[in-house]
């Protein structure tokens, strides 16, 4: 019964989020200025960090397949259909360029991450997916910690940013509802659903309680 | 897992890298002036649609009007014509009753007026080869067939590449009035001042009370109310010109060669086509174009058309650089 609740506030959240993908993508073809910040928030460094390591960190080319890449997504825009996130969509954008720019310039290394193996891809892909995945994967230290990492990304934007504030930089509520433009209630409202929203990512991805990853972190 | 677990482990894994932040300013500025192109071309592609819907009803309304009201017909022959209509757009005419929309093709003629709203842009063909161009909010007046009466607002004149060295058109402002002499340049109504900005060639500023300035390229001369003139050096191309690629008229590039076509797309860029080897250049004058470029702004016409080539090129400051078959790399705004 709990299962069923849970998929289905899952698959609400899913809803939401691409209603809210489908909103920004009607004001960013309107013209809307505000529009075009918040899309180059929301995504901008994320696609840097997908992009970065499959450049093996090459930051010069980074800038350049980011680029080309979010030139790309605004030109099919109006081609989004919403079968996954936009985020996921824009990385399938940006593993073709990644492709492209290491072929044209034949000198950067085409680095597969831990990530782009087919089933750790699908389970980070299905993050925004209400279905469920169960992965155990026993990953180094460095390469869990990057996952984790990686994880924080697949998420709404804002809720990757509460969670590294208030856990990492520890900002208090009041701070990370200012730095969102929302009050604090929000902000309580938005790191709840961020927690609930990170813990079931963590189990699609590693199968296992987050304690247990932490452990294995070292903490 | 809870709030502490949730802790430990975000702590464990660090934070996520930030990207340097002259990367995320470059990438933000260019990718807004990809997606402002983008925003116009749709604007753009939306407004010819309707225009066609338009057109028909301007031409049954016309005919009607020719037929019961023989008075009302225009008194002048066309001085031009629209070249492109986007947003709100609308004219008057000494003889005919308010204010109407425009359609591109139409003619235009001593008497009447020109009016774009707050979304509004318009190109329009005068006689040389000259084209003008109408940001927002502006209104421009046809009192002669070589006067344009700018009433607020911003005008764009370019008289193209092969200009007449002294031009009869004059562009009136409530302070002054200015000559271009084989130009591209804008000239912007600023509260009870104007600015002159000068992309190519030269311009002459006379104000009322009979005084003169001169001014070249890439220059910006601003004349306040009492007369004062200021003059500052300014770039080119960047931010401040993008309205007026947006409102570029398409050329028809059909059978073109592609340095033409270069040429043009570094005109509106307001960049120089620089060619990476005298062979680049050979190479790019025997390539023909076909097709066409219809609703493309400048940026977009170039990566589109290049993309049927091998040749390719990049925007690199106030340069386009044109490169073989090895790519340079994509271009970019």
């Amino acid at each position: 019964m709990a299962r069923a609740s849970n998929l289905r506030m899952a698959s609400r959240r899913v809803d939401q989020a691409l209603a809210d993908d489908r909103q920004l993508i009607q004001r960013l073809l309107e013209g809307d200025e505000q529009a075009f910040e918040a899309f180059f928030k929301a995504y901008f460094a994320r696609v840097y960090r997908f992009a970065l390591p499959r450049l093996n960190g090459d930051a010069e080319a980074a800038q350049e397949v980011v680029l080309s890449t979010l030139t790309k997504a605004m030109r099919r825009l109006s081609d989004f259909r919403g079968d996954s996130a936009l985020f996921t969509w824009i990385c399938q954008i940006c593993r073709h360029e990644v492709v492209d720019h290491i072929r044209a310039r034949r000198r950067s290394r085409h680095v597969v991450l831990i990530d782009d193996q087919p089933e750790l891809r699908q389970a980070i892909d299905s993050i925004e997916a209400p279905e469920e995945y169960d992965l155990v994967r026993n990953y180094g230290r460095g390469e869990t910690g990057r996952l984790v990492r990686v994880v924080l990304d697949r998420l709404p934007s804002s809720y990757g940013d509460a969670l590294e504030w208030k856990y990492i930089e520890g900002e208090s509520v009041e701070v990370i509802g200012e730095r969102l433009g929302i009050g604090t209630t929000a902000a309580q409202s938005l790191l709840a659903r961020a927690r609930i929203a990170f813990r079931e990512a963590l189990e699609k991805v590693f199968g296992a309680e987050a304690a247990d990853i932490a452990s294995s972190l070292g903490a | 897992m809870n709030d502490e677990d949730i802790g430990k482990l975000l702590i464990s894994a660090g934070p996520r890298e930030r990207p340097p932040a002259d990367v995320e300013q470059v990438v933000r500025e260019r990718l807004r002036t990809e997606w402002r192109a983008l925003v116009a071309g749709r604007r753009r592609d939306g407004r010819r649609q309707m225009s066609y819907a338009l057109a028909a009803g301007v031409l049954a309304a016309a005919i009607g009007l020719w037929f019961v009201a023989p008075q009302l017909r225009g008194p002048a022959s066309p001085v031009g014509s629209v070249t492109l209509a986007a947003g709100e757009v609308r004219v008057n005419s000494s003889w005919s009753f308010g204010w109407s929309d425009i359609v591109p093709g139409q003619s235009l003629a001593v008497g009447q007026s020109l009016r774009t709203g707050r979304s509004g842009r318009v190109a329009l063909s005068l006689p040389g080869g000259v084209s003008a161009r109408l940001d927002h909010d502006t209104q421009l007046d046809v009192t002669a067939d070589d006067h344009l009466n700018l009433v607020h607002g911003a005008l764009y004149v370019d008289a193209g590449p092969s200009a007449s060295p002294v031009s009869r058109l004059a562009v009136i402002t409530p302070s002054g009035s200015v000559r271009h002499i084989g130009t591209q340049y804008e000239v912007r109504l600023m509260g009870s001042g104007v600015r002159i900005r000068v992309r190519e060639g030269r311009i002459e500023w006379r104000a009322r009370s009979g005084s003169t300035e001169q001014s070249k390229t890439g220059e910006q001369l601003s004349i306040a109310g009492d007369g004062t003139v200021e003059r500052r050096a300014m770039p080119l191309y960047g931010e401040a010109w993008d309205w007026i690629a947006d409102t570029a008229p398409a050329i028809e590039i059909e059978g073109l060669p592609l340095t033409r076509f270069l040429s043009w797309v570094g005109r509106e860029l307001g960049r120089e086509v620089v060619y990476a080897t005298p062979q680049t250049a050979s190479d790019a004058a025997d390539i023909v174009v076909h097709g066409s470029i219809a609703g493309l702004t400048p940026a977009q016409a170039l990566d589109a058309v290049l993309a049927t080539t091998r040749v390719r090129a990049a925007v690199r400051g106030d340069r386009i650089i044109v490169g073989g078959n090895e790519p340079v790399s994509r271009p970019a705004d």
